[in-house]
C-alpha cells in the first residue's frame, strides 16, 4: 500500500470509530451524546453555585465562577482523558479483530471525541459566565487555546501510558485512581500558587497539570503573572509520557496474552 | 498471495507457554481455496487471525497483496448498544463502502426485517450470526477467511449462504477452517495441516485429510 492510501484508510477508520463512540457512550438514553456535554457542564455549575452561595471569594479577579471555571475545566479535560484512555483499549477489545483497527486508532478516536466534547463544554460554560456573571472576555485567547492544547497532550500521554501499564499489570487501575485523586487539590483549582510560601510552591510546581491551569489563566486574565508557569516543563512532561505510552503500545500492539 | 516469512507465535499465560508457530515460512497462493486442518487447540484460529492481521506475530513478517477479510463469523466487533443498522454503517465507513448500499444488502440478505433498527443486545445468537455473515458478504474482498461458520441458521438460510458464496468464489478465494471434512472437500482445492507448531502444505485435499486422520489416532 502507498503511504497516502495508508493515511486515508487510517483517517477513515478513526472517523468511523469517533462516530461509533458517540452512539455507544450514551446510546440508550434519550438525549444520546448530548449528555456527555450536559453532564460535566451542569455538575460544574452546581459546584460554582454551592461555593458562591457560601460566600467564597475568588483567589483572583472578581468572579468566583470565572476563577473556578478557568481551573476546573482544563483540569477535567486532562483527567477525563487520562482515565478514559486507560480503559479504552480493554473495553474495545472486540474491535481489534478487525484487521483495519489497531490500538492507536482506538486511543486517537477517543482523544478526538473527548477533546471536542470538552471544547464545547468550555465554550458553553464561558459563554454562560460571560453573559450571566458579567465576567470579562479572555485577553489572550490563543494562550488559553495553547494551554488547553498542551493539557490535552499531557492527558493523551498519561492516558496512553496508563493503558500500557494497565495492560501489563491490571492492579495499576486501582493505584492510578489513588495517585490521581490528590491532583484535584494540587492543580490550583481553588487557589493561586502565590498564596503559599515558596517551599510549598516549589513542591506544587512538580505537578504538570498545575502548569496547564496556570497557562490557561495567564491567557485569560490580563494581569495574572503566574509565579510557577513553565511551559517547557509541561510540554516536556507531555512528550515523555507520549513517548513512553506510544512506544509501549507499539510493543504490545495486537498481541493477546 | 499471502506470504509468511519466519513467523513465530507463542502465548504465555499463567506460566504456561504455548507455541503456535515456530518459524513458519509459507505461501498461500492466490487462485486457490485452502482448507486449514488441525486438532482442537492446535492454533488454527490464531493462524487465521495472523493471516487477517487481527493479531501480530512475535517475530517474522506476513505479506499480503490481496484484500483479506476479517475472520468471518466473529461477532466481537459489534456493539450491543448500537442497532443492527448502526453496526453495519460502522463497518461500511471503516472499509470506505457506500453506507446505504451496504445497509440495503445486509437487510436483504439477513432477513432481519424490523430487528435491524433494534440494539444488537436484543438479538438471539442466530440473528447475530446472520447479521455478521451479511456484513462480511457485503464487502468485496479478494480473500475470505472463514472460521467454522458453516452452521449458521436454518436450512433455508444455509442455502442462501451457499448461493452467495458461489457467486463470491468466482472472483475471490477462501481460506477456511472446518472440522467438517465434507465442507473442506466441497470448497477447497488445497489444504494445509497445522500440527505441533509446524504447518505442512498439501496440493491434494485427500492427502491432507488422510494425514490429519492419522495424527488424530496417535
Amino acid at each position: 500500500m502507498r503511504m497516502d492510501s495508508v493515511i486515508t484508510t487510517q483517517a477513515r477508520v478513526i472517523g468511523a470509530l469517533v462516530l461509533r463512540e458517540t452512539r455507544t457512550a450514551f446510546g440508550d438514553t434519550q438525549l444520546g451524546y448530548l449528555w456527555a456535554i450536559v453532564n460535566p457542564a451542569l455538575s460544574t455549575l452546581v459546584l460554582v453555585f454551592i461555593f458562591s452561595s457560601v460566600g467564597r471569594s475568588p483567589a483572583f479577579g472578581t468572579s468566583f465562577a470565572l476563577f473556578f471555571a478557568t481551573g476546573i475545566l482544563p483540569f477535567q479535560t486532562y483527567s477525563k482523558l487520562s482515565s478514559s484512555l486507560m480503559a479504552a483499549i480493554n473495553s474495545s477489545r472486540g474491535l481489534l479483530s478487525y484487521p483495519l483497527v489497531n490500538e492507536v486508532d482506538i486511543l486517537i478516536s477517543k482523544y478526538i471525541l473527548i477533546v471536542l466534547t470538552y471544547l464545547m463544554i468550555v465554550v458553553l460554560f464561558f459563554s454562560i459566565i460571560i453573559i450571566g456573571d458579567d465576567a470579562p472576555l479572555p485577553v489572550h485567547i490563543e494562550q488559553c487555546a495553547m494551554g488547553f492544547g498542551a493539557l490535552t497532550l499531557l492527558g493523551l500521554g498519561a492516558g496512553t501510558s496508563n493503558a500500557v501499564l494497565f495492560r501489563l499489570w491490571p492492579t495499576w487501575k486501582q493505584l492510578e485512581s489513588i495517585i490521581s485523586k490528590p491532583l484535584f487539590f494540587l492543580s490550583g483549582i481553588f487557589y493561586v500558587p502565590s498564596d503559599f510560601p515558596t517551599h510549598i510552591v516549589k513542591l506544587l510546581s512538580w505537578n504538570p497539570v498545575l502548569h496547564g491551569v496556570e497557562w490557561f489563566r495567564e491567557g485569560y486574565y490580563s494581569n495574572y503573572n503566574s509565579v510557577v508557569l513553565s511551559k517547557s516543563y509541561l510540554l516536556t512532561c507531555a512528550l515523555v509520557l507520549l513517548l513512553f505510552g506510544f512506544l509501549g503500545e507499539r510493543l504490545y500492539r495486537k498481541k493477546s496474552f | 498471495m499471502i506470504e509468511f516469512q519466519d513467523v513465530r507465535k507463542t502465548y504465555h499465560l499463567k506460566g504456561v507457554t504455548k507455541t503456535i508457530l515456530k518459524g513458519l515460512t509459507a505461501r498461500f497462493p492466490s487462485g486457490k481455496n485452502i482448507g486449514i486442518l488441525g486438532h482442537n487447540g492446535a492454533g488454527k484460529s490464531t493462524l487465521m487471525r495472523l493471516i487477517a492481521g487481527a493479531e501480530l506475530p512475535d517475530s517474522g513478517k506476513i505479506k499480503r497483496n490481496v484484500k483479506v477479510s476479517w475472520p468471518l463469523g466473529f461477532k466481537g466487533g459489534f456493539a450491543g448498544k448500537m442497532t443492527g443498522i448502526e453496526n453495519v454503517r460502522f463497518v461500511a465507513r471503516m472499509y470506505g463502502e457506500d453506507t446505504e448500499r451496504m445497509v440495503q444488502f445486509v437487510e436483504d440478505f439477513s432477513e432481519l426485517g424490523a430487528s435491524m433498527s433494534l440494539p444488537i443486545k436484543t438479538y438471539s445468537s442466530g440473528m447475530k450470526a446472520r447479521l455478521a455473515f451479511g456484513v462480511s458478504m457485503a464487502v468485496n474482498f479478494e480473500c475470505y477467511l472463514i472460521d467454522e461458520i458453516t452452521a449458521v441458521g436454518d436450512a433455508r438460510f444455509k442455502r442462501k449462504c451457499d448461493k452467495v458464496f458461489e457467486t463470491k468464489l468466482k472472483h475471490a478465494n477462501i481460506i477456511m477452517i472446518s472440522h467438517a471434512e465434507s465442507a473442506i472437500k466441497k470448497l477447497c482445492d488445497a489444504a494445509c495441516l497445522l500440527h505441533e507448531g509446524e504447518l505442512t502444505m498439501y496440493d491434494s485435499v485427500d492427502e491432507a485429510l488422510a494425514q490429519h486422520r492419522k495424527n488424530q489416532l496417535k
